[in-house]
Parts: C-alpha cells; sequence; structure tokens
C-alpha cells in the first residue's frame, strides 16, 4: 500500500484529492457518500460577510465535456455559517479549508477576522477569481491580490491559500504578491468564462450570459497554469483544481507539480469520484513499487520516469 | 488492508449501504415503446432502487459521460425496474430511442421529496400534466388513487397517446384546447391541483388559481449534484432559497411568488 499522507500547510493530509470549494457545499449532505478517511480535505463553498442568494435560473448549461455555472456565490453568510453549518461540518472526520470572498481588502479583513474565530479549520482559501459576480476579477491584478491577502493574513494564524483565475490576468504576477505578503500557496484554478447560446431561441442559455466553464474540458488550462506556477515557486503549496475527472488526469495534475488535487465538476458528477481516485492511485503507485505518491509531485519538471 | 476491502466495492461497481444512493448503478433498458417525440422506457438493473417514492427522480446518463447527467421523474418502480416516461430530444433522451435493447445506461437516486410530504393528503386533487410531465402523476395516480378528483393531461399533438393507455390525452391540435383550459371544466372550490409540465403551462395555470390553496407545482432546472450541495438548481421562494433537487420539485404556489 503506498503512502499518499501528504504533510503541508503545517498539517498532515491523508490524501492529495481535495473537494474544491462549491460543488461540495459543506459537505454535510455528500458525507454518507464519501470515504472520508481517504479524502485529503474539503474546501467549504464560498462564504462571504453577508448572505448571498446567487443569481437567477439558470445556473448550469451542459457543454461537452463540461459545464458552464453561474451560482454567484450564493451562501448563507459567515454569521449564519458559524451558527448553523460549521458545527455539522467539523464532526466530519476530515480535514478542512475555508473558502472566503470579499469586496474590498477591508471587508475581506472583517471576514477573516470572523473566520479566524472558527476552530476545524486547516486553511483559508481566498477565493479571487470567481467568474460568476460581476466587476473586476480581483486575482488578475496583482496589486489589488496584495491587498486582499495582506488584509487576511494579518488576522489569522493559520495557512492562507489563493484561489488564482486561469484565464485572465497574469498568473506568475498575481502569484507572486501573494506569496510575497505570507500566502502560503495557490489554488490554481478557478473556472473559466465561458459563454452558451441556446441556437433554437438565439438566446443566452445562463440568466447572467457567462458562467465558468469546468470539468475535463479545461484540463489543459490548468495542467498549463499549475506546471508555470511550480517552475517560477517551487516551494509554494499548489492545489491543481481543473478538469480532474479520472486517475490519469490526477496523476497528470501532480506530475505538473501539484501537492493536492481539486475536484469541482467531477465530484458533482459522480460523488464516488474522490473515493475511487484515492484507492485507484494507490493501486498505481503500487504497481510501479513507489512508496508514496510524494514521488511524482513534479515529476514533469525533472524529465519524467527514467526509462532505462 | 483498507485498500482491498474498497478495490472489491469497486469491483462490485462501488455500491456501499448507506452511499448506493448517491452512486452511479447499471440499468439495462428492458422495454421501450416510442412514438414520434417520446418514449416510455423501462430499465433494470440489481441496484436499482425499486421504492422511488412518488415526486422524486433519478439522475441517468450514458456510459462515463463527462457532461450533466439528465433528471427524470419516475413513473413507476417496482422489483420490475424503473419506468421513464421521457420527451426525447437532447442527448441522454435521444439515446433512450435508438439504443438497441439491453443498452446500459447508469442511474442514481433517488432524489428530491415525495409529494406525499409536502401536500396534505386530507383533500382531492386534480392532477395537471403537460407533456412528459405527465410522468409523476401517472405514478401519483397509481399509488393514491382515492386522491385523485380528476386529471388533464395535455399534448400537443396526438403522437404520445399510444404510449400512454392508462390515461386520456387533451390534445392541443385536436381539441384546440390547452390543459389549463381544460381544467377550468373540472376544477372546483375545495380541490387541490398538483400541476407538473413546461414552465408556460405554469405560468397560466398559476395566474388562473393564485388565490386557491392546495395548488402545487413542480419545477424543473437543469440537475448538476442532484444531492443539495452545488446549488445549480436553487430558486428563490418566499421563505428564502430552496434547492429543486432536495426540497423541491415540487413547491406551493404560494411559495413562488415569480410565477404568478
Ligand atoms: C457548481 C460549481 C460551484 C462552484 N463554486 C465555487 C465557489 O463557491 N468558490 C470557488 O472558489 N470556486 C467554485 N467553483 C469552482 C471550482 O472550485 C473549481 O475551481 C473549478 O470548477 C475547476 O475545477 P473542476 O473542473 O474540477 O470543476 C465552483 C464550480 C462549480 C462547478
Ligand atoms: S442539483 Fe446540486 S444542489 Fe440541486
Amino acid at each position: 500500500m503506498a503512502d499518499l499522507v501528504l504533510k503541508r500547510l503545517d498539517a498532515q493530509f491523508a490524501s492529495p484529492i481535495i473537494l474544491a470549494s462549491g460543488p461540495a457545499g459543506f459537505g454535510v449532505e455528500l458525507a454518507p457518500a464519501l470515504d472520508l478517511p481517504r479524502i485529503g480535505a474539503i474546501t467549504t463553498k464560498t462564504i462571504t460577510i453577508e448572505p448571498r442568494t446567487g443569481n437567477d435560473q439558470p445556473r448550469l448549461v451542459d457543454c461537452p465535456s463540461g459545464a458552464l455555472n453561474s451560482i454567484g456565490l450564493e451562501n448563507p453568510g459567515i454569521d449564519a455559517f458559524a451558527r448553523l453549518a460549521h458545527s455539522q461540518m467539523r464532526e466530519l472526520p476530515l480535514r478542512r479549508i475555508l473558502s472566503l470572498a470579499a469586496t474590498s481588502p477591508g471587508e475581506m479583513e472583517t471576514l477573516a477576522v470572523k473566520a479566524a474565530k472558527l476552530s476545524g479549520f486547516d486553511a483559508i482559501e481566498l477565493n479571487l477569481s470567481c467568474p460568476n459576480i460581476g466587476g473586476k476579477i480581483t486575482g488578475a491584478d496583482a496589486s489589488a491580490v496584495r491587498e486582499y491577502v495582506r488584509a487576511a493574513v494579518g488576522v489569522t494564524s493559520i495557512p492562507v491559500l489563493v484561489k488564482l483565475p486561469g484565464d485572465t490576468g497574469n498568473l506568475l504576477n498575481s502569484s507572486e504578491s501573494a506569496l510575497s505578503v505570507g500566502a502560503a500557496g495557490l489554488t490554481l484554478i478557478n473556472s473559466v468564462r465561458g459563454l452558451r447560446i441556446d441556437w433554437t431561441t438565439g438566446r443566452p442559455f445562463l440568466s447572467r450570459t457567462y458562467g465558468g466553464l469546468s470539468g475535463p474540458a479545461i484540463l489543459p488550462v490548468s495542467l498549463a497554469r499549475v506546471f508555470e506556477a511550480r517552475s517560477a515557486f517551487p516551494e509554494a503549496v499548489i492545489i491543481g483544481t481543473g478538469g480532474v475527472s479520472d486517475l490519469g488526469s490526477a496523476i497528470e495534475m501532480l506530475m505538473a507539480g501539484a501537492d493536492f488535487i481539486g475536484i469541482g465538476f467531477g465530484l458533482m458528477v459522480d460523488p464516488e469520484l474522490p473515493q475511487k481516485l484515492a484507492v485507484e492511485l494507490d493501486k498505481w503507485l503500487d504497481e510501479r513499487e513507489m512508496v508514496s505518491v510524494q514521488e511524482i509531485i513534479g515529476l514533469a519538471h525533472s524529465g519524467g520516469f527514467d526509462v532505462h | 488492508m483498507g485498500v482491498r476491502v474498497e478495490e472489491k466495492k469497486l469491483m462490485n461497481n462501488g455500491v456501499t449501504h448507506s452511499g448506493s444512493r448517491f452512486f452511479w448503478q447499471q440499468a439495462q433498458l428492458i422495454d421501450r415503446r416510442t412514438s414520434e417525440r417520446y418514449a416510455r422506457v423501462l430499465l433494470r438493473g440489481p441496484e436499482l432502487p425499486s421504492d422511488v417514492a412518488v415526486g422524486q427522480f433519478v439522475l441517468v446518463r450514458y456510459s462515463d459521460d463527462p457532461c450533466l447527467p439528465r433528471a427524470f421523474s419516475v413513473m413507476s418502480s417496482s422489483d420490475l425496474g424503473l419506468e421513464l416516461f421521457v420527451k426525447t430530444a437532447g442527448r441522454v433522451r435521444e439515446k433512450f430511442r435508438t439504443a438497441p435493447m439491453g443498452t446500459v445506461f447508469e442511474v442514481r437516486g433517488p432524489y428530491g421529496t415525495p409529494y406525499a410530504d409536502k401536500i396534505s393528503l386530507d383533500r382531492k386533487y386534480i392532477l395537471v400534466g403537460g407533456g412528459s410531465g405527465a410522468a409523476p402523476l401517472l405514478h401519483f395516480r397509481r399509488q393514491y388513487p382515492n386522491h385523485v378528483a380528476g386529471e388533464v393531461y395535455g399534448f400537443r399533438t396526438e403522437d404520445a397517446c399510444g404510449l400512454l393507455n392508462e390515461i386520456e390525452l387533451t390534445v392541443e391540435s385536436t381539441t384546440g384546447l390547452r390543459a389549463h383550459e381544460q381544467l377550468r371544466s373540472i376544477w372546483r372550490p375545495g380541490l387541490g391541483i398538483l400541476a407538473c409540465g413546461p414552465e408556460p403551462m405554469l405560468r397560466l395555470l398559476a395566474q388562473e388559481y393564485r388565490q386557491q390553496p392546495d395548488v402545487y407545482v413542480s419545477l424543473e432546472a437543469r440537475i448538476g449534484c442532484g444531492v443539495g450541495t452545488c446549488l445549480g438548481c436553487s430558486i428563490h421562494t418566499s421563505t428564502g432559497m430552496q434547492r429543486i433537487c432536495k426540497e423541491g420539485p415540487l413547491f406551493a404556489l404560494e411559495e413562488l411568488p415569480w410565477l404568478i
């Protein structure tokens, strides 16, 4: 049995498989379906300071090898989360990452102060890249990234991760900004802005016209971002998220340099996927007589397997 | 050690007891009748649920399709299999028409709140279906025959008549009447309404019966997870956001001010 355990962010994670922010909600409904001891961590749905009702229907539309979503950060707000979902979530025997979004650095600080009072989280993930709420995408602006990260890092003692967009802005500049003011790592990437039109009516499918593309369709995009970021920041913790749907794509993500693999769309379509991946990854490593998943992280940067 | 147990589970198509309704189960197409636009299909598989409550739905996909699954209300469920009545347009749905008998689909569910948990069973209802919206209502009439005071099933053409011989259809192209118009002739105060069909039909009905108590409509949306976590199916209601896949698909009309 190969070792899937990873020590990162001052903690030990059971496997590199992480439930990405959004499709898993707060994990509570899914708990009976998940083999929790095999899952590295769950990331909460992004939480904001005030409750948000999100966008109007339709919020989802099919795409070849994926889907566009336009949820619009529907969430109960940090206070209701603290009252209601937090205690249920704390009972789940796995590591937890708290995803936060705000509309200004000042609001991010207020939010992070509240978040810091919630026990049971191993990291905070700043969602600076939601494509479905209108306005500018903070993660595309390196100086804004610095301000948001500084605001959060200053008021919490747990590691701060930054979730960046894969399709807009200069990823390396934004990452550099985040890491230079104390971010511990990067979550790459959020869903990619896209559009579908109902050609029988001539109207966009989604209520807000655009949505975020996720699923296998974006795998090459997320792999490229993770690979670039790993080259530039050898020390940063990276959660590679985008299009992982099977063992092969999960291994690719690790080889590109991700420490962890985020699963969004894949979980939404198949709640069993995270544990299937953990089991299959374990078996695959065993078959190759590798003792730890560590051996393949970043492998594509160092010439791949030795084939002699 | 744990790994081996897990592998067995996987070989067994991943079925664990507590999680089975979350997992894809294999289902063979074992019976089908089709018309130009509709198909009535029976799916059977050893792990398929046989006790789906009236109003619940299942998700169906064709092999490991990396797209969103499709949601279908269940028309009947028993040891014989799951019966669905679908409009054959779109990827999964067209497969129901063209796939050879014995083709394996994948099904997960059931999801959604049973009608019986949402409506009061101390009165009778008129069932109003439009197109494939007839499916859950046929389930209802079979399970709760004593709660049915009348039925209207609207279809644009007579296409589906041969598939649904247990009921009488209101065919717009021959009668010139639409479902909500037909409803006028049978509804009377004291009766509730259970409606399932396309949104324009529900809107017309909502405008006419908005003052009445016990009017319920079943809503549709593209479903993502089906289990209440992705919020792809959230809608505004008078008591806040609710999920079609979890609190729904049936809602009381007064919960949906935007429909009126
Ligand atoms: C339905 C849905 C909801 C999402 N909600 C969030 C969210 O609240 N916060 C966030 O940071 N990312 C959110 N995402 C983005 C995912 O976490 C992920 O970054 C993206 O979908 C790419 O990964 P995937 O291809 O595995 O889905 C959401 C994605 C989906 C499909
Ligand atoms: S489809 Fe995911 S919450 Fe309803």
